[in-house]
């Protein structure tokens, strides 16, 4: 079997793979190879025809394939090599990590390098995880799957659907089945608010009378060959159904929207460990995993709203990996150049919670914790130092989820430093939701008074931050 | 036939049951009426729910000398059954089609091609007929896969013998036919002093039975043993036979061995009739024309009575017994070891225990329960079945993380009201065995019940003459998961195909999809390609290797892809082509 030897692999072709391996090279790490899966590069973003992409990064309205082919036809030029139509199958760790990869052209191979970026996207929650009961029918698929099924495949799934999940997928989705001419009789959901964004509530369901159904759910799917309708129910404020306001629904389709989970296999295999919020990888200020050479990115790491994001998160960890190569070349990394030695370093406990702030190979790491109305904050734990001595235009991009909505909302980052708290970080938001992501920015040089924790808190005038 | 001593017979327990169902404090309002034929009760007249109905049929059936009940009884509150599915329809013989043959098996379940197997060493035309799409198509695919040790049947029942019987022969079977098969053991624990106190006469029963090293153990010793189990526990058996097999590759290996041996398979085949002439069965009729036979093995599993009433004499009633099964993360399931379960005596008469077990693939499965439904097809997995079980087994296993459920599913149960295993030549029609009531432990009976029903049949005289060249062997196709990485590079050398990987979460290569549509027994549907490479069954269920699966199907079988179904007829996947056909 094959070794090919790189500087960089990363695992995962879509927008956070791609940006990934574009930005190290830009910083200029040699070899960088893509190793993807799909026969083109673009990741789940070719399936996703509507428009709405890059209004941040690039202030236009552009198509999934659009945005994605924005970074995808870089990367020739970049000098990145790709390989399609294969799957790694395994990382293992190591002072060079080894990537298993197996693909139809390129047989079985490893590659192995001592940076590697895991960027394999998510997958979607499914009916068995949700355990509605009922029958076990064909015509019950996800969002994702029937996106793929009408937009790449051209395939009808069916006549007449219910969506069971109001997230963006899934509502998306409706619009798009709508269009196919299938009925989609309404959209369920258990939380007694809509899982997906405002805009596209208003432009997928409202625009097409769809109606939305929240605190509902469906308790039973009938069968038992092809779907043939679902009961469905209210819930009460313990998302139980309330019994007598079940409900028959002909259908003969169940489209399920219920969430994305990290893709973490391999990231669990090469013994990273991971968050149980989020179920990514605790990551660093540069989307370092808590394996030393290992970085994450995209919605490897959490799930993202917009694409946009991703695309900046895979250039943080470009930049991490390629600072990474530039330490271990010059001896300096968190193994203490150990790693060039020869001893495999792998901190934290396969598939285990990290103990943010323990003092992990030599280096200091600064808890990044979540307080008020906070689900999560992304990253976990930053090198503190490090990051105060970067240049001021690469601030720590933090990523943070609320639990409750609310309106004008207080977003605070503060720093605990031996000189007592600092606010590092403050932004107003107009609204905030669950669904979505508050991006904060802290500058370096605010992390320059040695602080050693974070906190991140939300406070809201409350309201259900519902800015309709 | 039925002589007069017989007849008498027949009339004093006639008197019995019908003294019994008009004493019954339940029963008695109904009027329930009592007939007695050969031994066989026949119980009609109406009650109100279903349950009452499967209660007057357990009444009726035991007095002794009842050989079997037919449970005629209607109840008025339950809506006839919907889902039960009209036969497929009518359709032309399949290519290979035989007119005459010399046996013809109903059912292509791990009975009916367990004994095709047996049969396929013998100078013989012999026939499975199965009304689905694929084989292991009813409990044979819906069942906890356990190769049970056969301490729980009575001793002298036909479930002790063939149990016992059976489990001593899976490990060659599953040699001979590379299915996956373990034997881990089972644990049963006592909760209380009195059921610890019993203990000793379980083992009793075990030695009776002829299960091998069955041991009784103190609770210290059962928590050294098993840690993760629950401290309340007093006591505990430990059969060290008890087994695990993958049940519906058992079934694909059997028919399969049986295919390459000369038997010939018809699926989507009903047999919709018999034909019986002088008192002996000379031929079934299917949805895709006749087939003289002169023997008929029915092991139609949970339509085994519809077969039995083809000959005008229905001899005994099958009444669905469902059973949820809750299937854990493998990740979260931890090393495979023993199964465990309850023993007590408060446990129900029927189906009693299920277990927590291991399937042969790694993951944690739980159950299952036990419930009366009135339909055949009703295999609905209900939130109480789900809750039951994992209320149940979670008492067993405390420290358990069981919230990672990734699927559930439930089975029938094709019980008959005496409860034992029916396999015994019509009284009704000579040539016709019925094999029936295969409830549990049908499973891991199998091999025994093949041997059993080959008795029988060189007991009916038929002729069995070894055929040259049996082969006894049959290989699994490679699966990439689980490979060596050398062997893995060579088989990727040798098929580019199982390279390309079509099912992430399981690791599916595009070739052994090919493999399983070309097979022996080729897989035409989704659930049959999920069945015989795992595609399909990881955390995404589908989602991600769906479209690839139903494109390579459309190729193979030369079919557009919106013809391809789940699971057959009926079990259909797309409504047609969007407007633009897409971008591919
Ligand atoms: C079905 C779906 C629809 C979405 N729709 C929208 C939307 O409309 N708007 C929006 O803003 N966001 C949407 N999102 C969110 C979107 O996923 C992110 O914005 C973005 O695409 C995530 O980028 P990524 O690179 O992290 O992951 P992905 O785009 O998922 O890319 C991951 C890539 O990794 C490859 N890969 C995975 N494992 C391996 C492996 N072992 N070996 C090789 N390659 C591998 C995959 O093939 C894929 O190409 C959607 C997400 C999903 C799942
Ligand atoms: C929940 C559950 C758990 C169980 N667990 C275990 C266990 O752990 N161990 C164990 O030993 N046993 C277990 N069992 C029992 C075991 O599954 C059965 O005993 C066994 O599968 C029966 O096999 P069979 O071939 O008789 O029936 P089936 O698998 O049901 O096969 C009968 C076949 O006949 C076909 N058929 C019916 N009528 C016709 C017709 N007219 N024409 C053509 N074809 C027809 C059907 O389509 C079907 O495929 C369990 C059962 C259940 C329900």
């Amino acid at each position: 079997m094959k070794t090919h030897e790189r500087d960089l692999i990363v695992i995962g072709g879509g927008p956070a793979g791609l940006a990934a391996a574009l930005a190290a090279r830009e910083a200029g790490v040699p070899r960088v190879t893509v190793v993807e899966r799909d026969h083109e590069l673009g990741g789940i973003l070719q399936q996703c025809i509507h428009d709405g992409f890059g209004n941040f990064l690039f202030r236009e309205r552009l198509t999934g394939p659009e945005y994605a082919a924005r970074f995808a036809g870089r990367i020739p030029e970049a000098g990145v090599e790709t390989v399609l139509d294969a799957m790694a199958l395994e990382v293992r760790p190591g002072p060079e990590h080894e990537v298993l990869v197996s693909g139809a052209e390129s047989g079985l191979v490893t590659f192995r390098a001592p940076a590697v970026i895991l960027a394999m996207g998510c997958r979607e929650r499914t009916r068995a995880q949700l355990l509605i009961p009922g029958h076990r029918p064909a015509g019950v698929f996800t969002a994702g799957t029937v996106q793929r099924y009408v937009n790449i495949e051209g395939l009808r799934p069916g006549r007449r659907a219910v969506i069971l999940g109001s997230g963006d997928i899934g509502l998306i989705m409706a619009r798009r089945l709508t269009l196919e001419g299938v009925e989609v009789e309404g959209v369920y959901e258990i939380m007694p608010h809509p899982g997906g964004l405002t805009r596209n509530i208003v432009q997928c369901l409202d625009d097409y009378g769809i109606p939305l159904h929240l605190s509902t759910t469906i308790t039973f799917i009938h069968g038992p060959k092809r779907v043939q309708g679902v009961t469905v129910a209210r819930v009460d404020a313990d998302r139980r159904p309330i019994p007598g306001t079940e409900r028959h629904v002909d259908c003969d389709t169940v489209v399920i929207s219920a969430g994305l989970i990290p893709e973490n296999e391999l990231s669990r295999g090469a013994g990273v460990a991971l968050d149980p919020v989020t179920r990514g990888p605790v990551v660093d200020d540069r989307l370092e995993t808590t394996v030393p050479g290992l970085f994450a990115c995209g919605n490897v790491v959490h799930v993202h709203d917009l694409v946009d994001y991703v695309s900046m998160g895979g250039t943080i960890a470009g930049r991490g990996a390629a600072e990474y190569l530039a330490e271990r070349a010059a001896g300096r990394t968190a193994a203490g150049g150990a790693g060039a030695a020869g001893e495999p370093v792998v901190a934290g406990e396969p598939g285990a919670v990290a103990e943010p702030g323990v003092v992990d190979a030599k280096r200091e790491w600064c808890p990044v914790e979540p307080g008020e109305n906070v689900a999560y904050v992304v990253p976990q734990r930053i090198d503190a130092r490090r990051a105060a001595g970067r240049p001021q235009d690469r601030p720590v991009q933090f990523f943070l989820r609320v639990r409750e909505p609310g309106r004008s909302a207080d977003v605070t980052m503060t720093g605990r430093s031996p000189g007592g708290d600092v606010v590092l970080a403050h932004r107003r938001e107009r609204a905030v939701r669950p669904p979505e992501m508050v991006a904060v920015k802290v500058r370096p040089d605010s992390l320059a008074p040695g602080v050693t924790a974070i906190r991140a808190d939300v406070r809201a005038k409350g309201g259900d931050g519902d800015g309709r | 036939m039925a002589t007069d001593p017989s007849r008498a017979a027949d009339e004093a327990l006639r008197l019995e049951v019908q003294a019994d169902l008009d004493a019954s404090p339940e029963l008695s309002r109904y009027r329930l009426r009592a007939a007695v034929d050969d031994g066989v009760v026949t119980v009609v007249g109406e009650v109100e729910t279903w349950d009452e109905v499967v209660a007057a049929g357990y009444l009726a059936a035991e007095r002794r000398g009842v050989r079997e009940v037919v449970n005629a009884i209607r109840a008025a509150r339950v809506p006839p059954p919907v889902l039960e599915a009209a036969w497929p329809a009518p359709g032309p013989p399949l290519p290979g089609w035989v007119a005459q043959a010399d046996v013809v098996v109903i059912g292509a379940g791990v009975i009916g091609a367990a004994i095709a197997r047996e049969l396929s060493r013998y100078r013989l035309t012999v026939v499975v007929l199965e009304r689905s799409s694929d084989v292991a198509c009813g409990a044979s695919k819906a069942n906890n896969g356990m190769v049970h040790p056969g301490i729980d049947p009575e001793p002298g029942s036909l479930k002790a013998i063939l149990n016992v019987r059976g489990n001593a022969l899976f490990e060659g079977v599953c040699r001979e036919l590379d299915v996956p098969f373990t034997r881990d053991g089972f644990y049963g624990l006592t909760l209380t002093p009195e059921d610890a106190a019993i203990l000793p006469l379980l083992k009793a029963r075990g030695d009776v039975n002829g299960v091998p090293g069955v041991e009784v153990l103190d609770r210290e010793e059962l928590l050294r043993r098993v840690p993760g189990a629950t401290p309340r526990a007093t006591g505990a058996f430990f059969c060290p036979t008890a087994g695990m097999t993958s049940p519906y590759k058992l079934t694909l290996a059997y028919a399969e061995n049986a295919v390459a041996n000369g038997v010939r398979l018809f699926l989507e085949t009903a047999v919709v009739g018999l034909d019986v002439e002088g008192g002996r069965v000379t031929g079934v009729r299917t949805n895709r024309g006749p087939i003289a036979a002169r023997w008929v093995i029915s092991a139609a599993g949970i339509y085994a009575d519809r077969v039995s009433a083809m000959t005008g004499h229905q001899e005994f009633t099958i009444h669905p017994r469902r059973g949820a099964l809750v299937i854990f993360d493998h990740q979260e399931s931890g090393p495979a070891g023993a199964s465990v379960g309850w023993f007590g005596l408060g446990m129900p008469k029927h189906s009693k225990g299920g277990g927590a077990m291991f399937t042969v693939d790694g993951n944690m499965e739980w159950g299952p329960d036990a419930e009366e439904v009135p339909d055949r097809e009703d295999t609905a997995v209900t939130t109480e079945a789900v809750g039951q079980v994992v209320d149940k087994f979670s008492g067993l296993l405390p420290e358990f993380p069981r919230n990672a459920v990734i699927a559930a599913f439930a089975g029938l149960r094709a019980a008959t009201y005496k409860e034992d295993f029916h396999i015994a030549p019509s009284r009704r029609a000579g040539g016709l065995i019925h094999v029936a009531g295969i409830q549990s432990p049908g499973l891991a009976s199998a091999p025994a019940v093949a041997e059993m029903v080959l008795d029988l049949l060189r007991a009916e005289g038929i002729l069995l003459i070894e055929r040259d060249g049996w082969q006894p062997r049959r290989t699994e196709p490679p699966h990439v998961a689980g490979l060596p990485q050398g062997a893995l590079a060579e088989l990727v050398e040798r098929d580019p195909a199982y390279g390309r990987i079509v099912c992430r979460c399981e690791t599916v290569s595009e070739a052994e999809v090919r493999a399983a549509i070309r097979g022996l027994v080729p897989a035409t549907t989704v659930d049959a390609v999920k069945r015989r490479t795992r595609a399909g069954m990881g955390r995404c269920q589908g989602g991600f290797c769906g479209p690839r699966v139903a494109a390579i199907l459309a190729e193979e079988l030369g079919r557009p892809t919106t013809a391809i179904t789940k699971e057959g007829p009926g079990s259909w996947l797309f409504a047609g082509r969007t407007r633009e056909g897409g971008l591919t």
